[in-house]
C-alpha cells in the first residue's frame, strides 16, 4: 500500500476517476487487488517494485550468512581456548580430535594456574593486577573527568594549545617516552628515591590524569561535558554553587553512564597492558606480563624436568589454558555489563 | 578584592586542569623532549650508569649531528625494510578495516532478531584485542589448522580470489596488487579483530542520522542502495576521518608491528637508546606527515552539517 501512496504516477493523477483497490471494497483477494493496481502502473515502476521486493526477501538471508560467518570467526578463539584448555595433552597427538576432546580434564588448568603463580601467597600476579587495576582506574577516571570538564566548560588563555597537548598524548606511542620515563622513576626526586617496582609508578601518572590512554579519556569526557546544556551551569550559579560544587553536584550525576563506560574501558586497558607494567616492574608481575612470557613461565615450571618430553604441539594445551585463565575476569565483566560497553560509548558523546 | 565572574571562571578553568598539567609536564612533556634530545646524542656514550644516562651531544663528542638518523636509514639492516613493509601493510589494511567496519555497522544498525547477541559478539574483540592473548591464540590457531578465517573464506569464495589473482597475473598488473589481495584474504581474522572500536564509532554515527532525513528519503522512494550513498555516507563521513586516524594510530603504535619491535629490540636488548630514539622519531614523523596529508585530502570530501 505504501508504494502506491509514496509514488503517485502520472496516470493515476490524470485519470482521477479510476477507483483504487481500496475503494472497490474488500471482496477481492490481495492478489486481485494487486493486479488491478498493477494495471495502472508503468513498466519501470513495476520493475522497481519487483526489485525492492526481491531485495527484501534476499537481504535477510544474505545478512544472516554474513553475520553467522563473521561471528564464527570472532568466536573461534574463545571456543578454541575452551576446547584446548580443558583437554589432556595426549589429545593433541591424536589426529582424529579437532574440537571435542576425548579426555576432558581440569589437570592442565590446575597446573597452569599454579605455574602462573596465581596460588602463591606473596607477589601474586592476580592480586597485583587487581590492586593496580582498580586503584589506577578509579584515580584515572576521576582526574580525567575533572580535566575534561575544565577543557569543556571554561574559557582561559592557551586552552587550545593545551588541548593540542591532549591530542598529542593520544598520538604519541608510549614506546617513545618509555626510556626517559624509566630514568625519571629510577632517579625520582633527583636520584634520592628509586620507584622501580613500586606501585607508585602506575599510581602517580593515574592520579595526575596521565595513565594508560589518558588522552583518549580526557577527550571523551570533554566531548561529553560540552554536550550538556549551559542552563544547568547557570541555574547552579544562581543557586549559589561555585564551579567546583557545580561540577560535583550537577554535572557528575548527569554523567553516570559516561563514567561507567570510561571506567570499564580503563579497567580493560589496565588489565591488558603489559608494556607499561613490563617497563617499570621487574620483580612484580601482573597477569598480562605473565601471559606475555607464558612460554618461558611454563618452560620453567612444568616442562623443566628431565622426564617431561613435550612437543610444541602439546604445549598449546597449557598456553590456551593460560589465555583462558587470564581473560576470564574480563569476559565475565563483559558479559554482565555488555550493554554499558556497547551503548555507553554511543551515549558518552564520542561522536558529535 | 572582587574579581569579575568571567575572570574567576577562567581561573577555575586553570584549577580544573592543573592536576593534569602537572602530570603531563612530569610524565609526558619532559620525557618526550628528552627522548627527542636522545636523537642527537652520542649513542656509544648514551648508556645507563649510576646517576642516570650518560648524555653527550653528538657535535661535542666529535660526531656528526645526524649520525643516529644516518645509522637508522643507512646502516641498520632491518629498519628501512620494516618501515616500508609496515607502511604498505597499513596502506592496504586501513581502507579494508574502514569499509568492513562501516558495512558491519550498517548491518548492526538494522532491526532483526538476535541483534543484541550479534552486537555483543562483534564488540568482544574490543575487550581482548589489546592484550597479549590475541598474539598467542592466533599463533596457536594457525599451528593446529583450525583457522576460522581461512575456513570462512573458503565458505564463500570457492577460490574466487585465486582465480582473480590468476587473471591479474595474466594481465600483468604486477604482484603488488595480488599481494595486497592476498594479505587481506589470509588475514580476515586480524581484520575483524582489529575493527571493534571502529564499528562502535560508526554505529554511534549512524544512530545520529536525523530521522527526518530517513523519512524524506523514504518518501522519495529511495532504495537501500541509494539511501546508503546519498544519506548514510555523507552523514558518517566525519567519522570516517576519525576512524581513519584511529586505525592508523592503532596500527602504528602496536607493539607487535615490525618497526616498533625493532625499536624495542634496540632499546631493551642492545641498549642503543640513541639509535632507538632516532628510529622511533623518524617513524613517528613519517606517519604523522602521511596522516596529515591524507586528512587534508579527506577533509575536502567530508560533509559537515551546518548548524
Amino acid at each position: 500500500m505504501r508504494h502506491s501512496s509514496a509514488k503517485p504516477t502520472e496516470k493515476q493523477s490524470a485519470a482521477g476517476t479510476v477507483r483504487t483497490a481500496e475503494q472497490i471494497g474488500s471482496g477481492m483477494t490481495r492478489k486481485e487487488a494487486m493486479r488491478i493496481r498493477m494495471q495502472h502502473m508503468q513498466k519501470s515502476e513495476i520493475a522497481y517494485l519487483r526489485r525492492k521486493r526481491l531485495l527484501e526477501i534476499c537481504w535477510p538471508v544474505f545478512r544472516f550468512l554474513i553475520l553467522f560467518g563473521l561471528a564464527f570467526v570472532i568466536l573461534t578463539p574463545l571456543l578454541f581456548m575452551i576446547s584446548y584448555g580443558f583437554r589432556d595433552s595426549a589429545d593433541m597427538t591424536d589426529p582424529t580430535i579437532i574440537w571435542i576432546p576425548r579426555h576432558p580434564t581440569l589437570r592442565i588448568m590446575k597446573q597452569t594456574i599454579k605455574a602462573m603463580g596465581l596460588t602463591q601467597r606473596r607477589n601474586n600476579p592476580l592480586l597485583n593486577t587487581l590492586f593496580l587495576n582498580i586503584g589506577c582506574s578509579v584515580c584515572q577516571v576521576i582526574t580525567c573527568a575533572v580535566t575534561g570538564y575544565g577543557f569543556a566548560r571554561f574559557r582561559f588563555k592557551g586552552r587550545n594549545l593545551l588541548f593540542g597537548i591532549v591530542i598529542l598524548m593520544i598520538l604519541v606511542p608510549t614506546q617513545i617516552i618509555s626510556i626517559p620515563l624509566y630514568m625519571t622513576f629510577r632517579n625520582f626526586l633527583f636520584g634520592h628515591v628509586n620507584l622501580i617496582d613500586n606501585p607508585l609508578v602506575m599510581y602517580l601518572p593515574a592520579m595526575t590524569a596521565n595513565g594508560i590512554r589518558a588522552g583518549l579519556m580526557i577527550f571523551i569526557f570533554r566531548q561529553f561535558f560540552r554536550g550538556l546544556p549551559k542552563e544547568l551551569e547557570d541555574a547552579a550559579y544562581l543557586d549559589g554553587c561555585g564551579p567546583l560544587r557545580t561540577f560535583v553536584r550537577v554535572m557528575v550525576p548527569n554523567a553516570g553512564s559516561s563514567f561507567l563506560t570510561v571506567f570499564l574501558f580503563s579497567i580493560v586497558w589496565y588489565w591488558n597492558d603489559y608494556y607499561v607494567a613490563g617497563s617499570f616492574f621487574s620483580n612484580k608481575k601482573t597477569i598480562s606480563m605473565v601471559l606475555k612470557n607464558l612460554d618461558a613461565v611454563l618452560n620453567l615450571a612444568i616442562f623443566n624436568s628431565a622426564t617431561a618430553q613435550i612437543s610444541a604441539r602439546e604445549k598449546i594445551v597449557w598456553l590456551e589454558a593460560g589465555c583462558l585463565i587470564s581473560i576470564t575476569p574480563m569476559l565475565l565483566l563483559y558479559i554482565c555489563l555488555q550493554k554499558h560497553f556497547t551503548e555507553g560509548i554511543e551515549r558518552s558523546g564520542l561522536v558529535g | 578584592m572582587k574579581i569579575p565572574y568571567e575572570r574567576r571562571k577562567s581561573l577555575y578553568g586553570y584549577g580544573f586542569i592543573s592536576l593534569w598539567l602537572v602530570g603531563t609536564l612530569l610524565w609526558f612533556l619532559i620525557p618526550l623532549a628528552e627522548s627527542f634530545c636522545y636523537c642527537f646524542m652520542d649513542n656509544r656514550l648514551l648508556k645507563p650508569s649510576a646517576g642516570g644516562l650518560h648524555k653527550v651531544w653528538l657535535p661535542l663528542a666529535n660526531g656528526e649531528f645526524l649520525a643516529n638518523f644516518r645509522y637508522a636509514f643507512a646502516a641498520d639492516p632491518y629498519y628501512k625494510q620494516y618501515l616500508l613493509s609496515v607502511l604498505k601493510d597499513t596502506a592496504v589494511t586501513t581502507p579494508m578495516i574502514l569499509i568492513f567496519s562501516l558495512f558491519i555497522a550498517v548491518i548492526l544498525n538494522q532491526k532483526f532478531k538476535g541483534r543484541g547477541f550479534v552486537r555483543a559478539v562483534f564488540f568482544l574483540p574490543v575487550i581482548i584485542a589489546t592484550g597479549p592473548v590475541y598474539h598467542i591464540i592466533s599463533g596457536n590457531i594457525a599451528a593446529t589448522g583450525a583457522d576460522s578465517g581461512a575456513q570462512f573464506s573458503t565458505l564463500f569464495e570457492t577460490d574466487m580470489v585465486g582465480k582473480l589473482l590468476e587473471f591479474l597475473g595474466i594481465m600483468n598488473i604486477s604482484e603488488s596488487v595480488s599481494d595486497a589481495v592476498n594479505t587481506v584474504t589470509t588475514n580476515i581474522f586480524g581484520l575483524i579483530w582489529s575493527s571493534g572500536i571502529q564499528i562502535l564509532i560508526f554505529l554511534a554515527a549512524l544512530q545520529n542520522i536525523p530521522p527526518s532525513a530517513k523519512e524524506a528519503a523514504a518518501m522519495e522512494g529511495a532504495t537501500g542502495w541509494e539511501f546508503f550513498w546519498k544519506i548514510t555516507l555523507p552523514y558518517v563521513s566525519p567519522m570516517i576521518l576519525a576512524n581513519f586516524i584511529y586505525t592508523v594510530i592503532d596500527a602504528f603504535t602496536k607493539t607487535d608491528n615490525a618497526v616498533m619491535a625493532r625499536v624495542l629490540e634496540k632499546q631493551q636488548l642492545d641498549m642503543d637508546y640513541g639509535y632507538a630514539a632516532a628510529m622511533s622519531w623518524s617513524y613517528f614523523a613519517i606517519v604523522m606527515i602521511l596522516v596529515g596529508i591524507i586528512t587534508v585530502i579527506l577533509n575536502r570530501f567530508i560533509f559537515y552539517e551546518v548548524e
